[in-house]
């Protein structure tokens, strides 16, 4: 009699939840994730602290003669975004770099996770057991989004902090909490675009980590601006639906073109 | 049903052909030794058949399914060019990793019980990084071994092993085909050992199949040849040069006379030419000679 061999058909969730539990425990375990954490953390308080100790230094440039006056945060949401008409009087610092900073830092978290697993051998591992590109890329993408998100959240504590510790005021300026709440949930459903991206870019470069680190960082800046525009402390509802529409779309068309790279290149 | 049905299958790397119009069949059961020099693209073809690199054109059969169909991958074990680690993980980590990664529902027990089979139990807290070449590879095979899988795909599984190593995974990769379904692709250099454990055989060249046999062709296939040692070697070869058509110096010092059994017709012949034999003995040349004399013959 012919032997057979029997192949058991494993469902889409059971596998996406295995992929999602390998990929979670590799983060949560990854020290990276932990001092990008940390680095949000810190970054704001640092800032905020620092620039309030230097409000009102005079500094002479030694060539002209011409004396500047340092200009400090005067209200302690000016981390987190600005006004359209700039009414809470942000300096050109803050304008750059605040909280938006983390959908740039997120690339390097992106960048490292999905070269590492090209670098180490892994994907061999991974590719021949699971067929399917499309779960490697969704199961990415979810945990370049959980690390965003959480890093604008740590970001949003930091800032805080920094304000409360360098005495900055929280008023807003006519603005409500529900405002501010609004504009903390729109930029984390905007983080899923920058996630496809840098996740696109990463699985294109594979163990290259240098190339989809520059590459990602290029990408990024392309859209960098247009964070502060869409998602400004004053957000309502239509800015966290355009921003939650944004991300699907982003990371559904992004997440397809990631799968196709994935089954026409080499793995390994 | 054969566990490998490979059509025609062909890959380039731009202009460079790495495999052309390939056929292979490994049965089911069987531990095929796939042989080749280096870059007659061996990996290129395991790699294709992991679905690790698209391949240009044929077909890929595993179990009679399309070597893209995701429950035959998911009954596969791999191991090409090293071990898939992350290294700043622990063994056990990496293991845990994989076993997460194939859905093992009790991971903890399977994951010491194929430690065990390679002898790592005692080395799964070592981080991957620490560990030394035969340690990786044992870790390697370990990882290939989760999950049951019905076809091992392994690219020089048996590098940097001791001969402890090396016999513990013959014992393995007997143990795994001795139900008679399950099957092992093992490409190795290190033919001798190979020898000892592989049911089937594929010599690649250039990219394309020589020939594919089983360990009982292959035996009837090898040459026989009579090895003897004189007084006078350098005479003797001359001597027995004129006569015979293939006589060769092996390495251990003695010359062998090709594709012969009865050595009473050499002495004979020497004792004619006032030689005498010191020692006189028959065999066969192994896989590894077979293969030189079959790359030679290519050539």
């Amino acid at each position: 009699m012919e032997k057979t061999v029997k192949f058991e058909a494993v469902s889409f969730s059971k596998r996406m939840k295995s992929m999602l539990a390998v990929d979670f425990r590799r983060m949560f375990r990854s020290k990276l994730f932990y001092i990008i954490l940390a680095c949000a953390l810190m970054m704001p308080i640092l800032m905020t602290v620092m620039m309030t100790m230097m409000d009102g230094s005079v500094s002479v440039d030694p060539q002209t003669g011409v004396e500047s006056i340092m200009v400090g945060p005067e209200n302690t949401w000016q981390n987190i975004g600005t006004l359209p008409g700039d009414p809470l009087g942000c300096d050109e610092v803050f304008a750059m770099c605040n909280i938006n900073m983390a959908f740039m830092g997120v690339c390097v978290f992106v960048c490292l996770f999905i070269s590492d697993d090209f670098r180490s051998g892994y994907a061999k591992n991974l590719f021949t057991v699971r067929a399917k590109k499309g779960e490697y890329v969704i199961s990415k993408t979810l945990a370049g989004f959980v690390c965003g998100a959480l890093m604008l959240i740590v970001y949003f504590i930091g800032t805080v902090l920094g304000g409360a510790i360098s005495g900055l005021s929280f008023d807003l300026h006519g603005l409500t909490i529900g405002n501010l709440m609004m504009c903390m949930l729109a930029k984390i459903f905007l983080m899923p675009v920058f996630v496809s991206i840098f996740t696109l870019i990463s699985v294109a470069a594979k163990q290259r980590t240098w190339l989809s680190i520059c590459g990602s960082l290029g990408g990024g800046m392309l859209l960098f601006m247009m964070v502060s525009m869409i998602t400004p402390l004053g957000s309502t509802f239509i800015n966290v639906i355009l921003c939650l529409v944004g991300g699907i779309l982003f990371a559904v068309g992004l997440g397809a073109i990631s799968k196709v790279v994935l089954k026409k290149t080499s793995l390994v | 049903m054969n566990a490998i049905e490979i059509k025609n299958l062909s890959k380039n790397f731009g202009a460079k052909q790495a495999v052309s119009g390939l056929n292979m069949t490994v049965p089911m059961g069987a531990i095929y030794g796939f042989i080749g020099e280096n870059g007659s693209g061996k990996s290129t073809t395991e790699k294709m058949i992991c679905g690790l690199i698209p391949k240009n054109s044929g077909s890929i059969k595993i179990y009679g399914k399309d070597h893209t169909d995701e429950t035959v991958r998911a009954k596969m074990g791999v191991l090409i060019e090293a071990p898939g680690c992350f290294p700043s993980l622990s063994v056990w980590d990496n293991m845990m990793l994989q076993a997460a990664n194939l859905s093992i529902p009790d991971a903890q027990k399977e994951v010491i019980k194929v430690l065990k089979m390679v002898r790592m139990e005692g080395a799964a807290g070592n981080k991957y990084k620490n560990c030394s070449l035969g340690m990786k590879q044992r870790v390697g095979i370990a990882m290939a071994l989760l999950g049951n899988p019905t076809l091992l795909v392994l690219d020089e599984p048996l590098n940097g092993l001791d001969a402890d190593g090396m016999r513990i995974m013959r014992e393995v990769f007997l143990n795994i085909v001795k139900d008679g379904t399950r099957s092992i692709v093992v490409s190795s250099h290190l033919l001798g050992e190979l020898q000892k454990v592989a049911t089937h055989y594929g010599i690649i060249r250039h990219g394309k199949m020589l020939c594919e046999m089983t360990a009982e062709e292959l035996d009837a296939s090898c040459r026989t040849y009579v090895a003897l040692q004189s007084e006078e070697m350098n005479r003797t070869k001359m001597i027995l040069g004129c006569q015979y058509s293939r006589v060769e110096e092996d390495e251990a010092g003695y010359i062998r006379v090709y594709d012969l059994t009865e050595p009473e017709e050499i002495v004979k012949y020497l004792y004619e030419n006032n030689i005498c034999v010191t020692e006189i003995k028959t065999d066969k040349i192994g896989l590894e000679e077979y293969y030189i004399d079959l790359m030679k013959e290519g050539k």
